[in-house]
């Protein structure tokens, strides 16, 4: 029970860290990127790399690739989303034009990663040993990923609620109107955000990586369940993004654990639909 | 073509903020009502509740004896219900008798093909836009939206006519055009009740006055009597002025 | 007079298109069925998603569950029976997505049917492996290439059919009016969600009807075949290319792109999604007016 309760937490962690960068980019930036789990993908097959090629551990390869997809995502931004945020007429439009391209983008990715890595299963043994806990045990490799994903969560929401430059990413998020008159550079701050969003998809894909198998395939997955962490916790909330995505891993993991593996897309998926229902603007959404 | 109008108790909060606080009135067949009171009074939320577009939190909406309270707007629409928008909602994809006929087809009457074109263009015909019918909405010039906005409430063939300052932002050449139109359906015997700021519409068209502020109503009655009273005065200038 | 015109010449080309088999080899036939499988789907799909802007990538859902409807039933009922309940099964899906989903703002609705395809997928697989103890299906069924040819070019003037006929009713009027601004079409006395779910019924039942017919060309089924996402990509990428608001613009979208994927897949079968994800970013920069005024231009609140 208890051992579940951890991996739950574990596996939370992870979805709320990667929806925390979801938001980011869809509440800020307003791009819904459907590329969003291909990128974590790609951070977990470049971790995997580095490690097993050049023996460089994950923790290492977080410094090497976070900031380079934070580069990256710059440039995508940059190159393929600003084009349409200018010529976007509305929200709505921008939503649906963001959409269609990052489904370009997705397929890219995918598709770079299936030639160089094949559609097999991956993973890599890294601080495989078991650490007593609680009066259960837990791989290392897992508790390493909760206390990561905590932490820079954590750093996180210091940064959004507790610095002058995350009250301007708060501002442009409520109204993206009304922000550039108090001065604030919406375009800069729009691009910080999806690149702050994408870095964090890459940190998630290498935490991921530490104590999951991973497909080129399995990106998908991955985006779909950011998204619903995003909307269960209400559009660019942050603390509602941590509560959904660790409501979401505590009913992965105990339908995966009780009821059926085979069955945690289907019960994520009721969740959603049940809260959608009830609560249209999400945990912590504006009514 | 006209109907009777029953309001008793209607209530609406939203959050914290009572919106609508026990507001009751009726409507006579014939009559043209204005509803009206400062910026954020309720009026709207009032009209928004009788269309079906808001829910009630309280009270009860009577047509013509016909509880409406917890219908859907379409519902509404069909019981003999039509409005405007505050601001113009025209249908960019459809032509100007498109629009007209979307009203026509879903009315009470449900008509189609070449009589909904016919009808279509009598209704466009009365308004002032007679000969339009193709035209694109967005090359319409503001009164001309508001006009063809009249038209497609009037093609739903209502009982019951409700207009959200239908005059708002008009000219004084076309004021005189709108109050006009109004005035016309007044002779035909529609119930009206109307949402407006402007004070020379409002002596002109309306019998009566029904005065809200603060989401209940503070006052009334005849028109020239009403705009008298010193709580309307207080509630559109402030205490100074009473 | 020009509508019976029309008539005359779509029921020529169609006569002529029915009897290519003949004349043509089976691989040419098979193109055919492919790119008739896409005409019907990229249409169907056009005629929900096109005039109310809710962007459904649900294809794949529906098309999967009419494939493996005829794998499951194909041996103990007759051919029209297992046809016809598809159909019910389409339907019954439908209403079951529609009725939970349609009330969703647009981009919700997006990421439910993104997943729903998935979820689908899954929930066979388990159905499957823990049920009925058996992975993967044979469709035995008496039918050629061009068999499966003629019922879908059958299903494909149907639903050309059903979607001109739409577009002329009042039916077609309201879904326009309620793609613009929802609430003004709700005034106007339309049913908004009831004209919304009918619509989505039609255009899934069409789609699962697709899958169903197409079934006997694959022999051997199984969950990861008959769903795969790209179908609903497909379907979406040759709608909007061709004009998700009209009625022949699915079908002058599908054809050159089913005919460029048939020859890419050919000749490049690995890069293959990739240059399916590069066509998906150059459609929407090169012709921002095709997917942007047909689709979003016009969207509520930018009138303002």
């Amino acid at each position: 029970m208890l051992e579940h309760v951890i991996n739950g937490l574990v596996l939370g962690g992870t979805y709320a860290l990667v929806a925390m960068g979801l938001t980011m980019q869809y509440g800020i930036a307003r791009i819904m990127n459907l590329s969003f789990g291909d990128m974590i993908i790609a951070a977990c097959f470049a971790t995997h790399v580095l490690f097993t090629a050049l023996g460089i551990s994950p923790i290492a390869a977080l410094l090497i690739i976070v900031p380079a997809s934070y580069a990256i995502n710059l440039g995508i931004y940059q190159v393929m989303m600003k084009p349409l945020v200018s010529r976007a007429a509305d929200e709505g439009a921008l939503e649906v034009d963001s959409i269609l391209l990052t489904f370009g983008v997705l397929f890219v990715i995918q598709g770079i990663l299936l030639i160089m890595f094949g559609g097999g299963y991956n993973s890599y043994s890294f601080l495989n040993t078991p650490v007593k806990m609680l009066g259960t045990v837990v791989a290392g490799n897992r508790l390493l990923a909760l206390v990561l994903s905590l932490a820079i969560g954590a750093v996180l929401v210091f940064i959004l609620y507790r610095t002058r430059w995350g009250m301007i990413l708060r501002a442009v998020s409520l109204s993206p109107q009304s922000a550039p008159l108090f001065g604030i550079d919406t375009d800069r701050t729009a691009r910080t955000a999806f690149a702050i969003g994408g870095a964090m998809a890459a940190t998630g894909g290498v935490v991921v990586s530490m104590f999951q198998t991973f497909t080129a395939t399995a990106g998908v997955v991955f985006t779909m369940k950011a998204l619903i962490v995003v909307i269960l916790g209400g559009k660019g909330s942050i603390p509602g993004a941590i509560a959904a995505g660790l409501l979401l891993g505590l009913v992965e993991t105990f339908v995966a654990a009780y009821v059926d593996p085979g069955l945690t897309l289907a019960a994520v998926y009721s969740v959603f639909l049940l809260l959608l229902l009830v609560r249209p603007n999400g945990l912590f959404g504006k009514v | 073509m006209s109907a009777k109008l029953e309001i008793a108790n209607l209530n609406k909060r939203f959050g914290g903020l009572v919106a609508v606080n026990d507001v009751s009135f009726n409507l006579e067949p014939g009559e043209v009502v204005g509803l009206l009171g400062p910026n954020g009074s309720g009026k709207t939320t009032v009209m928004n509740m009788i269309s079906g577009a808001l829910a009630c939190d309280g009270g009860i909406v009577r047509i013509n004896g016909t509880d409406i309270t917890k219908m859907k707007p379409h519902k509404v629409a069909r019981h003999g219900v039509a409005r405007t928008f505050q601001l113009v909602r025209p249908l960019p994809t459809l032509n100007v008798s498109e629009n007209v006929m979307l009203a026509l087809a879903f009315g009470k009457q449900r008509h189609w093909g070449r009589t909904a074109r016919e009808m279509a263009e009598d209704k466009l015909a009365f308004v002032g836009l007679a000969g339009r019918g193709q035209e694109k909405v967005g090359d319409l010039t503001y009164i001309d939206q508001k006009r063809l906005e009249m038209a497609r409430a009037l093609a739903s063939d209502p009982d019951l006519l409700l207009l959200d300052e239908w005059l708002a932002g008009l000219n004084p050449s076309e004021l005189q055009i709108g109050i006009d139109l109004v005035r016309h359906l007044q002779d035909q015997g529609m119930t009206i009740l109307l949402v407006e700021h402007i004070m020379e519409a409002v002596r002109a068209l309306c019998s009566r006055c029904i005065v809200m502020s603060a989401g209940e109503i503070i006052a009334q009655g005849a028109c020239s009597k009403v705009l008298q009273e010193a709580s309307v005065i207080k509630a559109y200038l402030g205490d100074d002025h009473a | 007079m020009k509508t019976s015109y029309a008539f005359i010449l779509a029921g020529g080309v169609l006569a002529l298109l029915a009897t290519a088999p003949v004349f043509i080899s089976d691989y040419w036939t098979g193109v055919l069925l492919g790119m008739t499988g896409y005409v019907t789907l990229a249409t169907a799909w056009a005629l929900f998603s096109g005039p109310t802007r809710y962007v459904s990538l649900a294809t794949v859902a529906f098309f999967g569950v009419g494939a493996y409807t005829v794998a499951v039933l194909n041996d103990i009922m007759p051919y029209p029976l297992v046809l016809l309940c598809a159909a019910g099964i389409g339907i019954t899906m439908a209403l079951v997505v529609g009725l939970s989903t349609l009330r969703l703002a647009g981009v919700y609705f997006v990421i439910f049917t993104f997943g729903l395809a998935e979820l689908v997928r899954q929930t066979v697989s388990w159905w499957e492996v823990n049920v009925t103890y058996t992975m993967g299906r044979y469709v035995f069924l008496p039918f050629e290439g061009r068999h499966i040819y003629w019922q879908l070019l059958a299903l494909a003037a149907v639903t050309f059919l059903i979607s001109w006929s739409i577009g002329r009713s009042r039916i077609g009027l309201a879904l326009k009016a309620l793609g613009d601004d929802e609430t003004v079409a709700a005034h106007s006395g339309v049913d908004v969600t009831r004209i919304k779910l009918l619509l989505f019924v039609i255009s899934s039942t069409i789609i699962t009807l697709v899958g169903a017919i197409q079934a006997p060309r694959w022999t051997y089924i199984e969950p990861s075949i008959v769903f795969n996402p790209t179908v609903s990509f497909m379907t979406l990428i040759m709608a909007l290319l061709g004009g998700a608001m009209r009625l022949w613009g699915p079908l002058v979208g599908a054809i050159p792109l089913f005919l460029l994927f048939e020859w890419l897949s050919g000749t490049f079968p690995d890069h293959f999604s990739i240059i399916l994800g590069l066509m998906f970013i150059l459609i929407v920069f090169v012709m921002p007016n095709g997917v942007l005024a047909k689709f979003d231009s016009l969207r509520k609140g930018s009138k303002l």
